[in-house]
């Protein structure tokens, strides 16, 4: 897998009329990672996955795909699919020929259509609706049908616009379960309003606020989940002090309304989270202190809802 | 702008676009009733040839009229020729009301000769396709591709191959597709024929019939051209098909209006405008000679690249 970023958006810029979509994005997806981009509505996600996908042309700003430039489908057939929001796949045929179809265009060869059809109707669970047409399919299946196209043939990069959008928990459950197997085979971005599941599946997330990334990083880091435990405490005692003395050396603070003390840990060698954890909770414990809830990190959730305030400052541009 | 593969993603598109018409009651419905006014104008027609056919037979229908009044109701045998003669379901030419109203309408003698000598069905199912196949091709065409944008369905085909391979697959796959329905009213002209008219034959007709399809089809084409082209750049099927039949309508009121003017004193631009309507190059695709007729399909087919051209222009710059 190349070591260049394998999505690269620097100063981009879209409007819509008066409508600012991006504005100055910058985001930079690496190579091999199941990259999460979140953000509420008219955040500019969709604008991003369409710009990076050639749908849309910025008015300005640069995009690069696995260090090739622009979207261009004679430089990046076959190594670059996506699922598109909203978009429907023809009505009239059916499910097997519009997969045969899209997977030939892409450059798989007559020879091996059949057999890639047929691992793609299996990964999406579609092989009974293999000869309906595609009109006859419930919006779930449509959805799959939609995600099914994304994995044909051996792309390295996968934009996927809200993909469990519309699925029943079991198959979304299935599609997470795929898209976090694919680490490491293949970059996917994958743009959701579902925090949890970003978090599940994901490995890096950006969160974009009015065409902006506002954060960005490996999740780990975002939440905190490597250096960072959290503890719920009931009513009763807090014991800071014989904490402090125990992770001396580390960051213990409280959050009295909250009632949350916060340990961010040095990482070393030999000295794990959950040796960090284990020293807390027995001073805490020997205090007589009621713990509600242990954690590693906060959620994504926290962190989004946590923000004070995640609107940009008002651009140069503007 | 290609992809590295061209001609090979046109055909995959062209494929399925001919493939997915095949299968759409949209298109059904459209090509059935393009065929029905095309087996009904045709029964009309062939009425007009029986009828025609009794006027000849008719031994009454000779009358002597040298001066008024000379000879009224006087009535002559038949000559032999006549009597013994081919239907006029055969033939035009033996048909003297029809063969004067074509030689009223064509000056060129070698172009009436050539037509007097076809049998009448293939000449109805040519000037018919002529007049109704531009409404067809607008009516289905134009939404093709403008569908595709309208459902966001582009965007799946866009990730894989270029624009111009997707446009040009559409236009190919529509093209079959209206080759294949002026194929079939041919076949349904000559079936009504052979059912109605006692003195059909099969032979002279089908021929009749091969020979002018291609030249149909050529005409076509600039036809489909202007419909990718009014379909490429609308965001909807239903714009697309209001712009085509604008489009349709603007080609015929430059015709019409050059065709006032009968070649005398045509202002330069309206001159420069009829010649990039395929309307006015109908005429040509009558006459008998190869090179006459293969210059003007030349002619046809570089209107047709030009409209695509000029819809690709635009289109490689708009968003999906």
């Amino acid at each position: 897998m190349s070591a260049a970023p394998a999505l690269l958006l620097d100063a981009v810029y879209k409007r819509y009329g008066r409508i600012k979509a991006l504005d100055g994005l910058a985001l930079e997806v690496p190579a091999g990672t199941v990259f999460g981009l979140v953000g509420p509505n008219g955040a500019g996600k969709t604008t991003t996955f369409a710009i990076a996908c050639g749908f849309l042309k910025a008015d300005r700003g640069t995009v690069s795909l696995l260090g090739d430039g622009p979207f261009d489908p004679t430089r990046h057939r076959g190594r670059i699919t996506a699922l598109p929001q909203d978009a429907a796949l023809g009505r009239d045929l059916n499910v097997a020929e519009q997969l045969a179809y899209l997977g030939r265009l892409q450059g798989v060869s007559a020879r091996a259509i059949r057999g890639e059809v047929q691992r793609i109707l299996q990964l999406v669970d579609l092989t009974e609706r293999a000869r309906d047409r595609t009109r006859t399919l419930s919006h779930g299946m449509l959805r799959r049908l939609g995600i099914g196209q994304a994995f044909l043939g051996n792309p390295e990069l996968v934009l996927l616009d809200e993909p469990t959008n519309g699925l029943d928990p079991r198959q979304a459950h299935v599609i997470r379960e795929f898209i976090a197997s694919q680490r490491g085979q293949r970059t996917i971005v994958v743009s959701s309003h579902n925090l949890h599941e970003i978090e599940t599946i994901c490995d890096h997330v950006a969160l974009l606020e009015r065409g902006r990334v506002v954060f960005a990083g490996p999740i780990a880091q975002v939440t905190g989940r490597n250096d960072e435990i959290r503890i719920a405490l009931a009513e009763g005692p807090v014991p800071l002090d014989a904490i402090r003395a125990a992770l001396a050396g580390d960051t213990v603070t409280w959050d009295e309304k909250a009632r949350i003390l916060k340990l961010v840990f040095q990482k070393q060698p030999g000295r794990t989270a959950e040796d960090v954890t284990g020293t807390a909770l027995r001073v805490l414990l020997d205090a007589g202190a009621r713990i509600s809830a242990v954690n590693r990190g906060q959620s994504l959730e926290s962190k989004y809802l946590g923000l004070p305030d995640a609107t940009p400052p008002p651009s140069p541009q503007a | 702008m290609f992809s590295p593969t061209p001609l090979r993603d046109i055909l995959l598109v062209a494929g399925f676009e001919l493939r997915e018409m095949l299968r759409s009651r949209r298109a059904y419905s459209v090509i059935a009733l393009y065929l029905l006014v095309a087996t009904l104008a045709t029964l009309a027609f062939v009425q007009i040839l029986v009828q025609a056919d009794a006027v000849v037979k008719n031994p009454a229908s000779f009358i002597i009229g040298g001066r008024p009044g000379q000879g009224r109701g006087g009535i002559l045998t038949p000559p032999p020729a006549i009597a013994s003669a081919p239907s006029q379901a055969v033939l035009f030419s033996r048909n003297s009301p029809f063969r004067g109203l074509l030689s009223s309408m064509l000056t060129e003698k070698d172009t009436l000769a050539f037509i007097l000598s076809k049998p009448p069905i293939a000449l109805f199912y040519t000037l018919i396709s002529f007049m109704t196949l531009p409404f067809l091709i607008m009516i289905t065409s134009s939404e093709t591709i403008a569908q595709e944008h309208q459902t966001r369905g582009v965007r799946f085909i866009a990730m894989r191959t270029g624009r111009a391979e997707f446009v040009l697959g559409k236009a190919l796959g529509q093209g079959f597709l209206m080759g294949l329905v002026t194929l079939l009213s041919g076949g349904m002209c000559l079936a009504i024929a052979a059912w109605q008219l006692s003195d059909f034959e099969w032979g002279p007709g089908v021929s009749a019939v091969l020979l002018f399809w291609p030249r149909i089809a050529a005409y076509g084409a600039p036809f489909i051209g202007l419909a990718a082209l009014c379909s490429m750049n609308s965001s909807s099927a239903l714009t697309a098909r209001a712009f085509s039949l604008l489009g349709l309508g603007g080609m015929w009121m430059i015709h019409t209006i050059a065709s006032v003017y009968n070649g005398v004193d045509v202002p330069p631009i309206l001159n420069l405008l009829d010649l990039g309507v395929p309307n006015s190059h109908q005429n040509a695709l009558w006459r008998p000679d190869i090179a006459s007729v293969g210059s003007t399909m030349a002619v046809l087919a570089t209107l047709t690249a030009l409209y695509l051209a000029i819809g690709l222009f635009f289109y490689r710059r708009r968003d999906l």
